[in-house]
C-alpha cells in the first residue's frame, strides 16, 4: 500500500439516478491523518458519496482511491484499512452486542477477543455487552456501531453521523477517543454531522457538498477566518450615534448588539485605524475585536439552506 | 482467517441458530408427521402397509405443503431482512465480495433446506418404528426387494428430493434479492409459488415448471413400499435436467441483480 497516498480520493465521481444527478463529477482528498468533515443540505448527495466509497452504490463515472488502491480493482485490499458507520446503525438486534461485534470482527484479519473487549471497554458498553441489542437505546446503538468501525484497527475510519441520538457526555466521550485515536495511532476521519459546532470543533478540514458539486473545501480555520471587516467593539461609557457614522465614509454600518456593544461594518480591513477614529472622537473602548464567524454562518452563506446534513 | 465464504457460512448459521422461525420450521415438519401418523390408514392404502408406506406418504404430506412454505420462507428473508433492516450495509463494508455473501446465504438456505428435510425424514422413521416395520417387501409377481435394497431406494429417493428443494431455495433467494421488504418477500415467496401451482395445469405449463417434481420421489417410493412396480427412468432425469436448471438460472439471475444493486435505501 501507498503509505503517501491520501487516505481517500474521489476524482470525478459521478452518480446519476436516471436522469437525476446525484453527485456530479466530485473530486476529493483526504490526506493521512486529517479529521475530514462533510456538510450539505439534506439531498445534497452525501450519502450517496459516502456509500459509494464501500461500493454500496455503484458511481456512474470516476475513480475512488484508498490509500492508493482503487476500490474497483482490488476492494478486499482497499476496505481493509477502513472502518465504516453508514447512516442509522444497524445490528442483528436477536443477537447480543457482543456477538454483532464478533460475527464483523469474523469478516476481518487478526481480531482477537481482546480487542473485543478492549473496544467494548472504550464504547462503555462492556457491562451490557451481552444484552441484546433490541434492548439497546440509540445512543448505545451508535457507540456499538462506531466500536464495529474500529474494529481490525482500520486506518482509515468513515462516519456517517455518529453521535445522532447520543447525550452530549457520550458524544465528548466519543469525540475525545477518536482525538486520541488521531493522535496517537495517525488515524484518518471523514466525519458527516448534522451538528455544525461538532465538525468546527472536530475537525481540521472540511467538505461543502452542494447539489451534488463540492463547493468549498478546505481548512476549518482558513474558512473559518475571522471578517476583519466586521468588527465588535465594546464601550465603556456612550456609544457612537449615527452623527458619528455618517462622518466616516469607511464605517458603512454599525449595529448595536447589546446596550454597551456595537458591530460594525467597515470599506476595507483596518480596525487600527477604526480603533483610532473612535478614541480620537472621545470614545472609551473596552474591547475591539474582528467578528468570527462560526460554520453554520459560513455553510448557509455558502448554501443558502437550512443546515441539514 | 480461514476461506472467507467459510466464514461467511459460519455466520449465517450462527445468525438462524438464534432464530425462531427455522426451529418453528422443524416442529410444523413433525406435528405434520404426528397429524399424518393418525390418519395414514384413512388417506392412503400405501401408508398403513408398512413402515416404508408410512415414511413415503409422510413425506409426501409434508413436501406437499409445509416444507415448501418453510423453504421459501427462510430463503426470502435471507436478504430481505438484511436489505430492510439495513444490517447489508455493514455487512458489505468489510472486505467482502458481493457474490460472496451471495453464495454463503445460498448455501445456508441449502443448508437449512436438508436439515428441514433430514428432521422431517427421521421424525416420520421414528413414528414408523412406532407401528410398523422396516422390513422386506414383494411385488405382486412374486419379486422380493429386501429391507437393504429398499434402504438404497429410500436414500438414493431422499438425495433426489433435494434437487427440485434446491431450485425452490434459489427461487426464495431471488425473490429476497428483488423484494427488499421481508414481509413483502414472504408473501411474494408464497403467493407466486401457489399461484403458479394453481395456473401451471391450465396453462398447459405442468411440464416446464419444476415444482412438480417437489415430491415426486416419494410418490415413487410410496410405489415401492406397495411392492408396485416403479420407473424411475426416464422421469427422474426430466426432474435433474428442470429442477437444475431452473435452480441455476434462480441463482445467477439473482446474483447479477445483487450484484449490481444500488443498497443506499
Amino acid at each position: 500500500m501507498m503509505e503517501s497516498a491520501p487516505a481517500l480520493a474521489l476524482e470525478e465521481v459521478s452518480k446519476r439516478f436516471g436522469r437525476f444527478a446525484a453527485v456530479d463529477r466530485l473530486s476529493l482528498q483526504i490526506e493521512p491523518g486529517h479529521l475530514a468533515g462533510f456538510l450539505g443540505p439534506n439531498g445534497a448527495g452525501k450519502s450517496t458519496t459516502l456509500y459509494m466509497i464501500p461500493r454500496l452504490v455503484r458511481p456512474t463515472n470516476g475513480r475512488i482511491r484508498i490509500f492508493g488502491v482503487d476500490i474497483w480493482k482490488d476492494f478486499k485490499r482497499a476496505i481493509r484499512s477502513v472502518g465504516i458507520t453508514v447512516e442509522a446503525p444497524a445490528f442483528y438486534e436477536y443477537l447480543s452486542g457482543r456477538k454483532n461485534l464478533e460475527l464483523a470482527a469474523r469478516l476481518l484479519d487478526h481480531v482477537s477477543p481482546r480487542e473485543i473487549d478492549e473496544i467494548l471497554e472504550r464504547i462503555g458498553l462492556a457491562e451490557r455487552q451481552h444484552d441484546r441489542v433490541r434492548v439497546y437505546s440509540t445512543g448505545m446503538k451508535q457507540r456499538l456501531d462506531v466500536g464495529r468501525a474500529l474494529l481490525g484497527r482500520p486506518r482509515f475510519l468513515i462516519l456517517d453521523e455518529p453521535t445522532n441520538g447520543m447525550d452530549p457526555e457520550g458524544t465528548q466521550e466519543i469525540l475525545s477517543f477518536l482525538r486520541e485515536k488521531v493522535r496517537n495511532d495517525g488515524l484518518t476521519i471523514f466525519i458527516s454531522s448534522h451538528l455544525m459546532s461538532e465538525i468546527e470543533e472536530f475537525c481540521d478540514t472540511v467538505f461543502v457538498i452542494h447539489r451534488g458539486h463540492l463547493v468549498v473545501s478546505g481548512s476549518v480555520k482558513e474558512l473559518l477566518k475571522p471578517h476583519e471587516r466586521i468588527v465588535r467593539v465594546t464601550f465603556q461609557g456612550r456609544i457612537p450615534d449615527g452623527d458619528f457614522i455618517s462622518r466616516h465614509q469607511q464605517i458603512r454600518k454599525a449595529e448595536p448588539v447589546t446596550a454597551d456593544t456595537v458591530e460594525i461594518t467597515l470599506a476595507q480591513d483596518d480596525s487600527a485605524w477604526l480603533n483610532q477614529c473612535l478614541h480620537q472622537a472621545g470614545f472609551r473602548v473596552s474591547a475591539l475585536a474582528p467578528k468570527q464567524k462560526t460554520l453554520k454562518e459560513f455553510f448557509l452563506s455558502i448554501t443558502g439552506d437550512k443546515p441539514h446534513v | 482467517m480461514s476461506s472467507p465464504l467459510l466464514t461467511l457460512l459460519r455466520n449465517e448459521v450462527a445468525k438462524a441458530a438464534r432464530r425462531k422461525l427455522p426451529y418453528f420450521g422443524i416442529l410444523a415438519a413433525g406435528l405434520g408427521c404426528v397429524i399424518t401418523y393418525f390418519v395414514a390408514g384413512r388417506l392412503s392404502n400405501a401408508a398403513a402397509t408398512n413402515a416404508w408406506g408410512y415414511v413415503a406418504f409422510s413425506m409426501q404430506v409434508v413436501f406437499a405443503d409445509i416444507g415448501p412454505i418453510f423453504v421459501v420462507v427462510f430463503a426470502a428473508l435471507l436478504l430481505a431482512e438484511e436489505t430492510s433492516a439495513g444490517t447489508i450495509r455493514a455487512a458489505l463494508a468489510a472486505p467482502v465480495h458481493r457474490w460472496e455473501l451471495y453464495l454463503a446465504k445460498a448455501v445456508a438456505g441449502l443448508l437449512y433446506m436438508m436439515v428441514f428435510s433430514a428432521a422431517a425424514l427421521l421424525f416420520s422413521a421414528a413414528l414408523a418404528k412406532l407401528h410398523y416395520h422396516f422390513g422386506a417387501v414383494g411385488d405382486s409377481l412374486g419379486v422380493v426387494y429386501s429391507r437393504n435394497h429398499l434402504m438404497q431406494q429410500f436414500l438414493l429417493g431422499y438425495a433426489l428430493s433435494w434437487i427440485p428443494l434446491a431450485a425452490l431455495v434459489m427461487y426464495g433467494l431471488l425473490i429476497s434479492t428483488l423484494v427488499r421488504s421481508p414481509g413483502a418477500a414472504v408473501a411474494v415467496g408464497i403467493s407466486t409459488l401457489y399461484l403458479i401451482d394453481f395456473t401451471k395445469p391450465l396453462l398447459g405449463l405442468d411440464p416446464y415448471i419444476f415444482t412438480r417434481y417437489i415430491d415426486y420421489s416419494w410418490l415413487n417410493l410410496a410405489q415401492i413400499a406397495q411392492g408396485m412396480d416403479y420407473q424411475w427412468c426416464p422421469e427422474v432425469w426430466k426432474m435433474v435436467k428442470l429442477s437444475g436448471v431452473s435452480a441455476v438460472v434462480a441463482f445467477v439471475t439473482g446474483l447479477v441483480v445483487f450484484v449490481r444493486q444500488d443498497l443506499n435505501h
